[in-house]
């Protein structure tokens, strides 16, 4: 047996070694981020102050254009907007299948079920190309409404299959306690049930806009200047001969905040909603 | 319902049925956009481009390759974090960290560190003596170097599953085994492991499906290159169809790509169920 002294070292070597990793890649985007073009160009420099001086430069270069401006608006518009319509139909497909039960022929709500999450498992590749042409009809191209629309299909398969596990979840005796106290559907659907899915609303909201801030195929096929989103932006901008790392860093590190600082808001709100529906 | 699967109808059903009649299409762009019927010659001519075969074999060395490692990484990490020990949750917390990062943004951070001159590997390679290495610029190296960038990405998802998966095992049944005398691989060999098995193949499932539809990252990393050594399905597709405008042979290769994961997935579904490893809904 090994002696725990030498297993806890162990132990720690490893992870203090893969948090070296994980941290590594972000630490290196931040500080790129406040160098200059020289810094850059210069050879490999870790650290601040005693390897290079840092610089606020390519923030101001960043932030004076109007291309990033508009892309960050753009994100956050396309995100938040499609991802309050995948909750909002999906909340209302997975109320449906949670509490009725459907027949279209064979086909029952779990059947429904496993074709709705079906559509997510498909590449985006797939419906790519053909939802270019059909944006192209409607003279949708570049648009964040066209955006917003492909988003809400990309994201309501995830937004139904969550909610329907947390409509699972609250007991059916409530709303029937209700019903006999005389409550109309309506009544029961925003007094009781919502109330309680609410953390699962949140947390699948949030997921949904991370979905939809990520998300680049999509984007980078329907998009390219007025609706660009940040991803398709830093594309565009690598791209370009001699890219200028300290700019694009500046504008990855705004990319990558955002999602950061949700997902661990979510997570937490994710194990409260699980951890008191379970009680 | 209604709205849900009108929306599905619309934005993916559609397109879906779309893609297939474009495969049999001829589609100019020129003078407003045409699509006429055409025949099997997109599905003829995809059968013999090597460049198709190609991406099918890169991306079936990407998920295999890229899945096996993320899982042992994931199992092992999830595994240290399992002992009470002081910085628990902030190991955690900082593990998962990468998942939320923007994919793009992942594949110019890697870009960045993987350069052959001023990258920070090479840097380091040199500092202890080591020759360097032009890490996407070697077409037979450069795949494995996209896929360390994806491990790098989503090994905390795995890490993330089998830690709720390890939660789940009740203490009692490792508290029996460690009376009976069982040592700690014995325990992970006959009781940890084999409860953690429904959770695993979810998680493996799920990220094979997310791994095969890969090409944000390697947009950024290789953008295919060298040459197109590392190039997948969905790159190809979106080259051809989207970026050289030739939709029709863009929506053949995509279609293409999509039946053969179609059959690859039945296939281990089969296989999983034949085995009796289901419970997979509940895991």
């Amino acid at each position: 047996m090994v002696p725990r002294k030498v297993r806890l070292t162990l132990t720690y070597i490893i992870l203090i070694f893969w948090s070296f990793m994980v941290l590594l890649p972000i630490y290196w985007l931040f500080t790129t981020s406040f160098k200059t073009r020289g810094a850059v160009i210069g050879g490999t420099k870790y650290l601040p102050w005693a390897q290079f001086k840092p610089t606020i430069q390519p923030w101001i270069n960043i932030i004076e254009e109007e291309t990033l401006v508009l892309s960050l608006t753009n994100t956050a518009v396309i995100a938040s907007i499609s991802a309050f319509l995948a909750l909002l139909f999906g909340t209302m497909a997975a109320y449906g299948l949670s509490r009725y039960k459907f027949h279209f022929g064979f086909f029952q709500n779990r059947d429904i079920m496993i074709w709705i999450i079906s559509q997510r498992m498909m590449p985006p590749i797939v419906t790519a190309i053909a939802l270019f042409i059909m944006l192209k009809w409607f003279n949708l191209l570049d648009t964040r409404i066209g955006l917003i629309m492909v988003y809400v299909a990309f994201n309501l398969p995830i937004a139904v299959w969550l909610m329907e596990n947390f409509f699972s979840q609250i007991p059916e005796t409530l709303e029937e306690a209700a019903r006999i106290d005389g409550a109309s559907r309506l009544q029961i659907f925003g007094r009781i049930v919502l109330p309680l899915a609410m953390p699962g609303l949140v947390a699948t909201f949030f997921l949904c806009f991370v979905f939809g801030w990520n998300q680049f195929l999509f984007a980078l096929t329907l998009t390219w200047r007025n609706a660009r989103t940040l991803p398709v932006l830093i594309a565009a901008q690598h791209a370009q001969a001699g890219p200028q790392w300290w700019r694009i860093s500046a504008m990855t590190v705004v990319t990558i905040v955002p999602p950061i600082i949700i997902s661990t808001y979510v997570r937490e709100h994710l194990v409260k909603g699980v951890v008191t529906t379970n009680k | 319902m209604a709205p849900a699967v009108i929306v599905l109808l619309i934005f993916t059903v559609f397109p879906f049925l779309f893609t297939i009649f474009l495969s049999f299409s001829n589609v100019s762009l020129v003078g407003g956009l045409s699509i006429n019927f055409e025949g099997i010659q997109n599905w003829v001519r995809l059968l013999h481009d090597g460049r198709f075969w190609n991406s099918i074999s890169n991306i079936a060395l990407f998920v295999s390759l890229g899945v096996v490692l993320e899982y042992i990484l994931g199992l092992s990490l999830a595994m240290l974090l399992r002992q009470k020990i002081p910085g628990r949750e902030f190991f955690r917390i900082l593990f998962l960290m990468p998942i939320s990062i923007t994919p793009l943004a992942v594949g110019y951070m890697f870009r960045m560190l993987y350069h052959p001159s001023r990258g920070v590997f090479n840097n380091i390679l040199s500092s202890i003596g080591l020759p360097t290495i032009n890490f996407l610029g070697d077409p037979d190296l450069a795949m494995f170097f996209v896929i360390a960038t994806d491990v790098w990405h989503w090994t905390p998802l795995i890490f993330l599953l089998l830690t709720a998966g390890l939660q789940g095992i009740p203490e009692s049944y490792l508290e029996a085994a460690q009376i009976d005398g069982a040592n700690s691989w014995q325990r992970f060999r006959y009781i940890i492991f084999p409860q953690l098995i429904p959770t695993s193949i979810a998680a493996i499932l799920l990220r094979s499906i997310e791994a095969s539809k890969f090409m944000d990252k390697l947009y950024i990393l290789t953008g295919g290159g060298p040459g197109i050594s590392t190039e997948t399905p969905t790159l190809f597709a979106y080259l051809s169809g989207l970026n050289n405008f030739d939709l029709a042979y863009g929506a053949t290769i995509a279609m293409a790509f999509f039946v053969l994961v179609l059959v690859f997935f039945i296939l281990t579904f089969l296989v999983i169920t034949w085995f009796g490893l289901t419970k997979l809904g509940r895991a």
